[in-house]
């Protein structure tokens, strides 16, 4: 077959202006071994400051008998070692909601996936209008969580704007705020408010094809869904690999989304754990057992992340644009 | 670059600077007693509560009380706000273990158990009551929620809102009732007479989704059964009495039919909408503060209030023994931050809210009832006062323990947990009786934590 040689074989190489990239000739003198690293002691003693401290007090704090009556002296409230740890596998209903929270993030960015990427290649080529579409598909992005929940309990209530729909249609689903159907609102809340997030980076990742590929595909003449397929898509992998990674962990921490719809104490089949942490600390006052929990919460989700960051190789840099 | 790099290093030292500096400031004036009211030079901070349906008088009010305050101590008065316990908490902890924050701390009364668990507040002796002008000077029940026991009090008694009930007299005087029952099966029956589902009118309006009010109800009719459900140490939600208080709460809608089925889905503000609309007849568990919204409704100049019930489900007049309980002991005290330099200013602040006329201006303004017992006397002939100011006398105190967060919680989360069971009509009773066991081990495993410490 004679191919037009391919001008750029891979979609790798970040080629918009980033400043310079690290293996660059040498500049000015400025080796790997003379990098000044002095320079990153006051970002590295306020990381110090801001993460590490705090993260070293918590983990301590979970090993004390903390709450309301031992407050005052922190310091010196009793050791108890692991025992919030254990309290809070076997009897605080932790894992349940690690379940929970987890198993919805996972259904909500699933679903937001395609549809993100979908509207992103709707609005990729130019046309009439399409500034306007594009600014209104991330009218749910711009608004604050409060509001969209707010917003959303309001047509969920019963007898609401949403039970009149399904009325309308002859169906009687239930209750929206209380009961089993409360995993299901908040997922289709959660995707609503969400899902232009992944239309941006989708977007971004668009962008960054370059014309010539568009180009030498149609000369190969592949059609719309082999071109995605083949040539689009792997653009994406980047992009959408982060966008997964941050929305789940942005649901999984989404603390707003089920307050305001369900408030507190959350019907039982919502008790997702920023819920549960919440009330452990804020409603029982068990300081101690609620940094537990977040410890425990913390180790969970960090192995999946740690496998799924080892497999996408977003954390060696070269896919930039990480955090 | 070479340029770029130290021009973002002195931003962040100058950054880190400025956070330091920020965390160091606002620090409490030097000097520590002085003269009794002299605060010339001096700042007293207080903490209180936002009021969300007055934003604007609030403002006023705040200048109102710094100009007064400077004339009677010469000292600067600082008001911060919160907008719920939470927030307040988190400033009590952050007060309480940095030994700095405000002076001055205005804290709902049910809220007031949990920070005196702290042990951050100043104690009130009879040097301490003389300052803010003689624990004579408040309506005695008021000062049922200031402590754990009459000789250790630590809440200044602020304002009350007591809970009561409005009705509807157009609807009454058509189902020919020519006065609200006083017993909870009294007002069943009224309720139902008053009931006609089909023109979408109820007995009662009622917020089964609410955030407070499911256990308020329930508080009251177990209170008035002889269960004050926490009884030294131990905890009785698992009791007969307290499982007839809820089949009696959910029994209006599951059973009698008198409360609108959408119910199960409203907060407070949703019943009193539809008790404005005229759409029921009765609306249980409101304050004065649905007076201003009522005046604006169609329902203006007819209704009125009338205290709650006061006899248990099942009987037809108060158990001798129990408390008649019409109400929880609602509204707000003031404590003393026991690291407060400010200590006398701060009582002095505290005589200064707590005196009469001040009090009535505040009624005036926000609602809210006075504490201050001549004061609550001077309403009682006001439009709608009589109820309000005989509920005032008639609240009762939920119990005094550290724990009282987690029964409430615990008491809310039955109703909380039902809601799906009440939409559909039933909530069977091996369902109830569980969820009570669950929030009786969950309240006694909070009462043993407080009993121990």
């Amino acid at each position: 077959m004679r191919t037009e040689p391919a001008t750029r074989p891979r979609p790798a190489a970040p080629a918009a202006g980033r400043g310079p990239a690290p293996e660059a000739a040498p500049r000015r003198g400025l080796t790997r071994r003379n990098r000044p690293l002095w320079m990153l002691i006051p970002g590295g003693v306020l990381m110090l400051i801001v993460i590490v401290g705090p993260m070293i007090l918590g983990i301590y704090m979970s090993m004390l008998d903390l709450d309301q009556y031992t407050l005052r002296r922190w310091v010196s409230s009793p050791f108890i070692g692991l025992g919030n740890y254990i309290e809070s596998v076997v009897s605080s209903g932790l894992l349940r909601s690690v379940w929970l929270s987890v198993s919805y993030s996972l259904i909500a960015m699933l679903i937001t996936l395609p549809l993100g990427v979908g509207a992103a290649v709707a609005t990729q080529n130019a046309f009439r209008g399409r500034g306007i579409v594009r600014s209104v598909f991330l009218i749910p992005y711009v608004l604050p969580t409060f509001v969209v929940a707010t917003v959303w309990r309001t047509m969920f209530q019963p007898e609401g704007v949403v039970d009149r729909t399904f009325n309308g249609l002859g169906m009687d689903p239930g209750l929206w705020l209380n009961g089993p159907n409360t995993y299901w609102t908040i997922i289709f809340v959660q995707i609503w408010a969400s899902w232009p997030f992944i239309y941006l980076l989708a977007l971004a990742g668009l962008q960054a094809v370059d014309h010539e590929v568009h180009e030498a595909s149609a000369l190969d003449g592949a059609l719309w869904w082999k071109k995605l397929r083949y040539v689009v898509f792997p653009y994406l992998k980047g992009p959408l690999s982060l966008a997964f990674l941050i929305g789940m962990l942005h649901h999984i921490n989404n603390f707003t989304l089920p307050f305001v719809l369900f408030g507190i104490p959350a019907p039982h089949d919502i008790e997702v754990l920023p819920m549960l942490t919440y009330v452990t600390s804020f409603q029982s006052f068990r300081f101690g057992l609620s940094a537990a929990m977040a410890v425990v919460s913390l180790i969970l989700i960090a192995i999946p992340l740690f496998i799924y960051l080892r497999a996408v190789k977003l954390d060696d840099g070269e896919s930039g644009g990480t955090k | 670059m070479r340029m770029r790099t130290p021009a973002a290093l002195a931003a962040i030292t100058a950054a880190a600077a400025l956070a330091l500096t920020a965390c160091s400031g606002g620090s409490p004036e030097g000097g520590s007693t002085g003269g009794a009211v002299d605060g010339t030079g001096k700042t007293l901070n207080v903490l209180v509560n936002v009021n969300t349906l007055y934003p604007e008088q609030q403002k006023q009010w705040f200048t109102d009380m710094q100009a007064k305050f400077k004339e009677k101590t010469g000292a600067e008065l600082k008001y911060e706000t919160f907008t719920s316990a939470n927030e307040e908490l988190q400033r009590i902890q952050t007060s309480v273990v940095s030994g700095q924050g405000p002076d001055v701390y205005s804290l709902g009364t049910t809220f007031t158990p949990t920070a005196v668990a702290t042990g951050a507040f100043v104690q009130l002796g009879d040097e301490e009551w003389k300052k803010v002008g003689g624990k004579d000077r408040f309506n005695p029940a008021t000062l049922g929620i200031s402590g754990p026991s009459e000789d250790r009090l630590y809440g200044v008694p602020y304002v009350s809102r007591p809970f009561v009930m409005a009705y509807n007299k157009d609807i009454l005087a058509a189902a020919g009732i020519d006065k609200p029952a006083t017993t909870w099966d009294g007002l069943l029956e009224q309720a139902k007479k008053t009931t006609d589902a089909s023109k979408g009118q109820y007995g009662l309006a009622v917020a089964y989704k609410d955030n407070f009010d499911p256990w308020k109800f329930v508080w009251a009719m177990s209170v008035q059964a002889g269960n004050g459900i926490v009884d030294d140490g131990k905890a009785k939600i698992d009791d007969p009495a307290m499982k007839k208080a809820y089949e009696t709460y959910f029994g209006w809608l599951t059973q009698d039919k008198v409360v609108n089925p959408a119910s199960v889905g409203w907060s407070n503000s949703q019943a009193l909408a539809e008790f404005a609309a005229g759409k029921a007849a009765f609306f249980p568990m409101t304050t004065s503060n649905s007076i201003p919204t009522l005046d604006k409704s169609p329902l203006a100049g007819k209704y009125e209030y009338a205290i709650m019930p006061v006899a248990a489900p099942g009987d037809s007049s108060p158990k001798s023994g129990a408390k008649p309980a019409a109400s929880i002991l609602s509204g707000d005290n003031i404590v003393v931050a026991d690291y407060s330099p400010n200590k006398d200013l701060a009582f002095a602040y505290i005589e200064m809210v707590t005196s009469k006329d001040v009090q009535l201006n505040y009624q005036k303004t926000f609602g809210d009832l006075p504490a201050n017992a001549e004061g609550l006397a001077a309403l009682e002939s006001a439009p709608h006062m009589g109820a309000i100011t005989e509920a005032a006398e008639k609240s009762y105190a939920t119990p005094f323990t550290g724990a009282w967060g987690d029964i409430q919680l615990g008491l809310l989360n039955v109703t909380v947990q039902s809601v799906p069971e009440l939409a559909a009509g039933n909530v069977p009773d091996a369902t109830l009786s569980q969820r009570l066991k669950d929030a009786q081990d969950k309240a006694q495993s909070s009462l043993d934590r407080a009993g121990t410490s």
